[in-house]
């Protein structure tokens, strides 16, 4: 009997939860204010002890890093002098037809990445979860970061905000499957949107304003400019690292590697973009 | 009763800031430990499928809170394998020293398996990639090894002897 009624108890309480979890992932799944709020309430509250607990563990990691990290690191450092090379070479090359588009942008009067003002930003951490690309900063709305912002370093495109706390925000990296680009090939002007997949660091390129394009490899691929865009024009993305298009296919394979190492990201700038002039609130 | 609960609470709290700071940067072949997973089996093995569920449940939705999938997917998947690993614990009539890893790894999958179901059946399709099934083994390999310090933890939270954490052969 007492058996009975303690199996009965456990199957009303795993009920019970299995329930009010199915109504919280669909309220949630809708886009819910409460539950938005509810989030930014227990990062605003945890933050304190994450910020002591990541300065405490901080000699840790960096010898962790130094262990685990110093071969790649030289290796990495000696790809992307070679890499810098190319570029300034490719750049020589399309500066011509880079002009040409920028000139044609300032006449339609579209906001630049120039106009943008910008909030240096630490990234304190990846994602705790396994099964997303997402990264914390440690500037949130106090310093007028909003939801939408493009973040960036100085090299090129690395996400943008989604999701804002007080003194927290996660970006969302251009890996992600979430997220796709709006995005220009600097040779020949071919617009498309990158496309991610869960495991690769590579994007591809999809909706090819032409699919007849043959990239080379290595072209500089950056943001393209266009009436309400997520990011602003001219921003690098990636460049070209591989192309393939087959008999049956309608459009090409278009392969790009992001030029940040959005593993390894330290420090980024999260642009108030398109409203350049948005103050922090309170100043 | 209230002492317990508030060590309980505690666990929780620890095992967020923990997985929300330090495992962020410890990430192996795409993989970081599930803390909340690995407490909640650790508290299904200690006190059944009910406190298994509710903790679950409880450290699920905690961690939900810092993730970008919905809200209560963690919780849904956390409290099914709570409850499923305490069913099968109160079968279990030999206890080796190598039951929380073991627990750890298999509860893992379990239920980082049954978080990709319901979330891409939820509509985030971007987690129906056979890659993921590469993260999630790597991840109960993980927490296995992880089960060792967290099974103990709880142990002594759940306010019970902590030399089951660590049975004799």
């Amino acid at each position: 009997m007492v058996v009975y009624r303690r199996e009965t108890r456990g199957r009303t309480v795993l009920l019970a939860v299995v329930v009010v979890s199915i109504v919280l992932i669909t309220v949630d799944s809708g886009g819910n204010g409460t539950i938005g709020s509810l989030r930014s309430t227990a990062r605003n509250v945890i933050q304190p002890a994450q910020s002591v607990v990541n300065d405490a563990f901080q000699p840790l990691r960096n010898v962790a890093a130094g262990i685990t990290s110093y071969s790649s690191v030289k290796n990495q450092n000696a790809l992307l002098r070679r890499q810098v090379a190319d570029l300034r070479g490719q750049l020589r090359t399309t500066r011509g037809s880079g002009s040409t588009v920028t000139q044609l942008e300032k006449l339609l009067d579209l906001p630049t990445v120039e106009d943008a003002t910008g909030i240096a930003a630490r990234v304190t951490g990846g994602t705790p979860g396994n099964f997303e690309r997402t990264v914390q900063i440690d500037k949130g709305s106090d310093r007028g970061i909003k939801v939408g912002y493009p973040v960036v370093t100085g090299e090129g495109l690395v996400g943008t905000v989604t999701f804002v706390a007080a003194q927290t925000a996660t970006v969302t990296l251009i890996d992600s499957p979430t997220i796709g680009v709006g995005v220009r090939l600097q040779t020949t002007n071919t617009l498309a949107i990158t496309s991610a997949k869960s495991g690769s660091r590579d994007l591809t390129l999809q909706f090819l304003s032409d699919p007849n394009v043959k990239p080379q490899n290595g072209e500089l691929v950056s943001t393209a400019a266009s009436a309400q865009a997520a990011f602003p024009p001219e921003v690098p993305v990636g460049t070209v690292s591989g192309f393939s298009k087959g008999i049956s296919d309608l459009q090409p394979t278009i392969t790009v590697t992001p030029v940040v190492n959005l593993s390894d990201l330290d420090y980024v700038k999260v642009l108030r973009y398109p409203d350049p002039t948005a103050a922090p609130p309170g100043g | 009763m209230a002492i317990r609960r508030i060590r309980l609470v505690l666990v929780v709290i620890s095992l967020v800031v923990l997985q929300t700071t330090v495992f962020t940067h410890l990430r192996v072949f795409g993989a970081i430990p599930d803390l909340c997973l690995v407490g909640t089996v650790a508290m299904a093995y200690e006190q059944g499928p009910v406190s298994g569920a509710l903790f679950g449940f409880a450290s699920g939705l905690a961690i939900d809170l810092f993730l970008s999938t919905p809200l209560g997917l963690s919780a849904l998947a956390f409290a099914l394998t709570g409850y499923a690993v305490g069913v099968f614990q109160s079968g279990l009539i030999r206890e080796g020293r190598g039951i929380a890893p073991i627990l750890g790894g298999v509860g893992a999958l379990l239920g980082n398996g049954i978080f990709l179901l319901v979330g891409g059946l939820s509509g985030h399709d971007e987690l129906f990639a056979l890659h993921n099934l590469q993260v999630v083994i790597v991840a109960a390999i993980y927490d296995a090894a992880i089960a060792y310090a967290v099974f103990p933890f709880v142990r002594w939270a759940a306010g019970a002897d902590t030399d089951r954490a660590w049975p004799s052969a």
